[in-house]
């Protein structure tokens, strides 16, 4: 499976990376964003791919665009339907969380967080998706 | 009170850090931490800050040396990390990011109707507060040894 990880910490997407692995998921390619704006240029670079993302995971609190604004945006330009988003963020409070939702969003973990946590919320969406 | 600084500050809000720092550092590092009596050196210190804005408007602060630094980031990415590497100065932004949401997230539910920046990291070793926070808090903890400070100032 292809993932794309958006969190402008070059350290939490290393360790995101690591947790889904050790969740059990067979990670080919992790594609890498910073902000919002990057992952929706990389959605758009792989419309075509024979390989497409099956998984995106995004933080909310980033600079240039948030990872609510990159939910919103992915969902008006109909990038990557039907992929499981989860955000994982320290921004834990229900108006994020409802506007994640409402967003498209269909898991949401709160930082800091165990690989247990990851596998129990991740594992489920990609078993239905 | 180990390290109390600060005035005004209710013990609640500092029970809320400890439980925030230990599970931080429980959950992403798998090490166990805890409050000391102790203070940090000003000498190479790298310093990681959060800004709060809305029903709260304060500052959170991580403060570590060189060294400090480089293990705590070690034991968060789970490989051996270079002296000076960027990496560190991102992983002691992000320690700072997680304390600061994990204690906003044990507020009340009024208080907690606020903003947390991405956080801002400098080697200047400077700890200072805005003007506007007359109410500051400082306080070590350690985790196998290594000791690093954790400030949160307040508009009174």
């Amino acid at each position: 499976m292809r993932a794309l990880i958006i969190d402008d910490s070059a350290v939490m997407r290393k360790v995101i990376e690591r947790a889904l692995r050790q969740a059990g998921l067979e990670l080919t390619e992790v594609l890498q964003a910073s902000n919002g704006e990057e992952a929706l240029q990389a959605l758009r670079s792989d419309g075509g791919s024979a390989s497409p993302i099956g998984l995106i995971v995004s933080d909310i609190n980033m600079p240039v665009m948030d990872g609510l604004q990159f939910l919103e945006a992915r969902r008006d330009e109909k990038l990557a339907e039907g992929v499981p988003v989860v955000m994982i963020t320290t921004e834990g409070s229900e108006p994020f969380v409802l506007r994640a939702i409402a967003a498209g969003a269909q898991g949401y973990i709160c930082k800091p967080f165990t690989a247990d946590q990851v596998k129990a919320r991740v594992l489920p969406l990609l078993q239905v998706a | 009170m180990l390290g109390n600084g600060g005035v005004n500050v209710s013990e609640e809000r500092i029970a809320r850090l400890d439980s925030a720092v230990s599970e931080v550092f429980e959950m992403m590092l798998d090490r166990s931490c805890g409050p000391v009596d102790a203070e940090i050196g000003i000498h190479e210190r790298i310093t990681a800050r959060i800004q709060f804005s809305g029903a709260i408007n304060g500052e959170c602060l991580v403060y570590a040396s060189q060294t400090v630094a480089q293990i705590a980031a070690e034991a968060l990415l789970g490989t051996v990390s270079e002296t000076c590497d960027p990496m560190v100065e991102d992983a002691v932004g992000e320690l700072c990011n997680m304390i600061a949401g994990g204690w906003k997230s044990k507020l009340g539910s009024s208080e907690a109707v606020c903003l947390i920046s991405v956080p801002a990291v400098t080697r200047d070793g400077t700890l200072g507060f805005r003007d506007e926070f007359g109410t500051s808090y400082h306080r070590c903890y350690s985790f196998q040894g290594n000791v690093f400070g954790v400030a949160l100032a307040f508009q009174s």
